[in-house]
């Protein structure tokens, strides 16, 4: 991957990568609690079935791995365990921080014992909310990852810059934007065609059986 | 593969031992207790056909769980520590917005009395008579130590390590006194009343706020049964 | 054909040159280290195993992961913010968590739900101790190896999933109870589901049946392995199944005389004389099909009527002290509750299966094989915030 190194990687073959990237992921699932259980339906029983999306929720190992989902309560005893698993995984690795627990603390905010979220030992790419989130729920988390490294500059990546879009870099170096600048595109975006604009005039809202809305 | 062995059935109720008027079934154990540990036991509280308390001397904590379980209160359920003191930083249900109100910090022990400020207490089952029995004990507050009973009932091992990990309180002839939850270098009992919780020290909860008024009770309890007619209500028998 | 002399001298030689290698090879034990991040291990458990070859030394499990520190939270909030969070003990079978808590302060409060209330509770206990323990005889397939019974048992149990959200509202952390009674009625049409999804759920224990409990395999892993004789396992307080199935005929829903409904079913309790793994997990198999009947009869006998006494809004328990245990999927699970007259209670001991099921390792374990940890550590069952809480 020498192109990746010196960052002349072309457009379209990083796009190419990062589509067939995205849809063949490699889940490490670190359940821990509750959210385990429902991270477990999401990825083994057949009604929310996770492989559809192209994401294999088997590796043996870490380092084997693509992303981790950390689902359930972190403890202090076993943050060190999340960290040195974080470190065997190998880049491009991201991770997806499941159920309130391993968000913010959760129910357990005022324990004596509980790390208040998992993202003070590890980055986190995407938030999943809920006690415990719905299996669909995680599905979406992790479809919103896919967008995500669908857009990702993957030589800032190599490099081990901040998480950076495709269109953010081409819009640095054609100096429509500067480093601290204001994004023009959307990152959330998956194409690069330009915004919808917006109608010129907002109609009036219809109320049932009033006017207009003062 | 040779069929497995017969389950057994379903003892009938009259085959259980009944409580006579007066719960004479927890009273005779009462009495059993009192001839063994004589003076050491302090002070009981029976409710009839419900539950029993007892509470015995320090010094005879091992004595009694001795005799409780050569009484037939063979099984080990649990045992722990309660600490009576109220907790200085509250309860953290009232405003924080509102002044801080003078928390009553007089130790004021429950059942059966006590004169300490921690105490701990067990549980032993007797399975054959279906009848259990809740033991304290005092523990000095100078010296906060008391006998172990890991000799006597091989799961009070793990239930004296945590009590010593979050109360403090030293156990006799413990074969292992370590942490069994907390991470090496905890300081502190974490179950002592003493012990803040620095997250609420922190940001404080905002205590019991109402968000909307309720309707009279009265009213709400009357009027979905009034509503309903009786052929609506799920799985109603007639 | 004879030998040289020179040959028979060789071979002395050889013999000889073995020997002393074999003297000087001293074999040291070996320091196995189970988790704490383990497929086999349901949770955060961490064992160290000394070994020596194949067989185990001494082995001790680590346990506190997952210690979330309940005792102390329970301080700090009120009583139903207490429910709602001791749901998360016991979190495959999490109904089964709140019922002891609030028959504890119901009895202190002196009041009792009314009888619709009582008979719904019940249904749901053993709604959600069915949707643990499928996952249980599901995941004992995956300790040995056999990956196929975990799909049918996250299928079989989406059924019972599906009930309790339809009840409660939630697939698992229901915080349904309330004191003094439960939070809703049932919506319509719920009785006829759950006849149906329990007709499904005795399907899968056939199935497991056959799957599993009749393979070769799983009878020679399991069978002899793990012996608990019944005054060891009262000594340790070993509860639910695994006392059942060394013999101890003790079961909470029948011994003892709590507001819940079991006297309205014809029901039986099984025992099992031999105490090792497979009879641990024959008895929870059997448990499940019992559990199935007892629903499948109480859901006849609903009775009509509120499903909430008159409580006040604000609850204020009084003074004292209670005990409640129940039969809990895991085991004997019970509350010890402190109460102050406050809005919260003072003290709460909980009281959970788990952590006496898992200090007879150190027992069990001695002197048994690598392979016979893992299947051990399965027939004793245990959740780890159970263990931790």
């Amino acid at each position: 991957m020498g192109l990746v190194d010196k960052g002349r990687l072309p457009a379209p073959l990083t796009k190419l990568f990062n589509l067939s990237r995205s849809y063949s992921l490699w889940v490490y699932q670190w359940g821990l609690a509750c959210c385990a259980i429902e991270m477990g339906a999401a990825f083994g029983s057949p009604r929310y079935d996770v492989m559809r999306l192209g994401v294999i929720p088997l590796p043996a190992s870490p380092r084997q791995a693509d992303f981790v989902c950390v689902s359930g309560t972190v403890t202090d005893k076993m943050a060190p365990a999340v960290k040195r698993l974080w470190e065997q995984m190998p880049e491009p690795k991201y991770a997806i921080s499941m159920g309130s627990c391993a968000n913010c603390g959760g129910p357990y905010w005022d324990s004596y014992s509980v790390t208040k979220g998992v993202d003070q030992i590890i980055p986190i790419d995407v938030y999943v909310p809920g006690c415990p989130p719905r299996p669909e729920a995680l599905l979406e988390g992790i479809v919103l990852l896919q967008q995500r490294i669908k857009n990702e500059d993957m030589a800032a990546k190599w490099r081990g810059d901040e998480f950076t879009t495709l269109q953010r870099t081409r819009a640095m170096e054609a100096g429509e934007v500067d480093r601290e600048g204001e994004l023009i595109s959307d990152t959330r975006s998956i194409s690069d065609e330009p915004m919808p604009e917006v109608a010129a005039a907002h109609p009036e809202p219809i109320v049932v059986g009033g006017g207009p809305i003062e | 593969m040779a069929q497995l062995s017969d389950d057994t059935q379903t003892p009938q109720g009259d085959t259980a031992p009944a409580a006579l008027p007066g719960d004479g079934l927890r009273e005779g154990i009462v009495d059993t207790l009192r001839n063994d540990i004589g003076e050491a036991l302090l002070d009981t509280l029976l409710k009839p056909n419900d539950d029993l308390w007892v509470r015995v001397s320090t010094e005879s904590w091992l004595a009694t769980g001795q005799a409780l379980k050569a009484a037939g209160f063979t099984y080990f359920c649990f045992l722990s520590a309660i600490d009576w003191m109220p907790s200085p930083f509250g309860n953290s249900q009232d405003d924080p917005d509102d002044e801080p109100k003078q928390i009553d910090m007089t130790i004021k022990q429950g059942y059966t009395g006590g004169e300490t400020r921690m105490q701990v207490f067990a549980r032993l089952t007797d399975i054959d008579r279906h009848v259990g029995i809740t033991v304290k004990a005092d523990v000095a507050d100078d010296n906060q130590v008391v006998d172990s009973w890991s000799q006597l009932f091989a799961g009070a091992n793990w239930h004296e390590r945590e009590c010593h990990e979050m109360f403090g309180i030293g156990f006799n002839n413990h074969p292992d006194l370590r942490n069994m939850y907390l991470p090496g270098d905890f300081e502190g009992y974490p179950l002592k009343k003493d012990f803040p919780l620095l997250a609420r020290m922190v940001k404080p909860w905002p205590g019991i706020v109402d968000v909307e008024p309720m309707p009279d009770f009265e009213e709400a309890a009357d009027a979905p049964a009034a509503e309903a007619p009786a052929g609506a209500i799920e799985g109603a028998e007639s | 054909m004879t030998l040289t002399d020179r040959q028979q001298l060789s071979y002395i030689a050889s013999q000889a040159a073995d020997a002393r290698l074999n003297v000087e090879l001293e074999t040291e034990g070996m320091t196995l280290n189970i988790g704490p991040q383990h497929p086999a291990t349901h949770g955060t458990l961490r064992i160290i195993a000394r070994l020596d070859g194949e067989q185990v030394v001494w082995a001790e499990p680590v346990a506190g992961y997952m210690h979330r520190g309940y005792e102390k939270l329970t301080e700090v909030r009120t009583f139903p913010q207490v429910t709602s969070l001791i749901n998360r003990i016991d979190w495959l079978g999490s109904f089964a968590n709140e019922v002891p808590f609030i028959l504890a302060a119901e009895k202190l409060m002196e009041i009792e739900a009314p009888p619709r209330a009582q008979v719904i509770r019940t249904i749901l206990f053993e709604l959600s101790r069915i949707a643990n323990v499928s996952l249980f005889l599901g995941d004992l397939g995956v300790q040995m190896g056999a990956i196929t019974p975990v799909f049918l048992a996250f299928r079989d149990r989406e059924y019972i999933l599906n009930l309790i959200e339809g009840a409660t509202g939630g697939r698992f952390h229901p915080n349904f109870d309330r004191i003094g009674g439960l939070k809703d009625d049932l919506p319509k049409g719920w009785i006829q589901e759950t006849k149906g999804a329990v007709k499904k759920l005795e399907e899968f224990c056939d199935t497991i049946d056959d799957l599993l409990f009749g393979n070769e395999i799983f009878q020679s892993r399991m069978r002899g392995i793990g012996v608990i004789p019944a005054d060891i396992a009262k000594d340790y307080g070993l509860s639910g199944a695994n006392a059942r199935a060394s013999g101890i005929d003790w079961d909470l829903r029948r011994d003892q005389d709590l507001p819940l409904s079991y006297d309205l079913a014809d029901w039986k309790v099984w025992t099992h004389p031999d105490g090792d793994s497979w009879a641990r997990c024959w008895i929870r198999l059997q448990e499940t099909r019992e559990s199935c009947k007892i629903v499948g009869q109480l859901l006849d006998q609903i009775p009509a009527g509120p499903v909430m006494t008159k409580v006040p809004r604000i609850i204020k328990v009084p003074e004292g002290e209670a005990w409640v245990a129940t039969e809990n999927p895991l085991g004997e699970m019970g509350y010890y509750v402190v109460s102050k007259g406050g809005l919260g209670p003072f003290r709460v001991k909980i009281r959970s299966a788990s952590f006496n099921n898992i200090s007879i390792v150190p027992w069990a374990l001695k002197g048994v094989y690598v392979p016979d940890i893992i299947t051990i550590l399965a027939s004793l069952y245990f959740i780890l915030g159970d263990i931790d809480r």
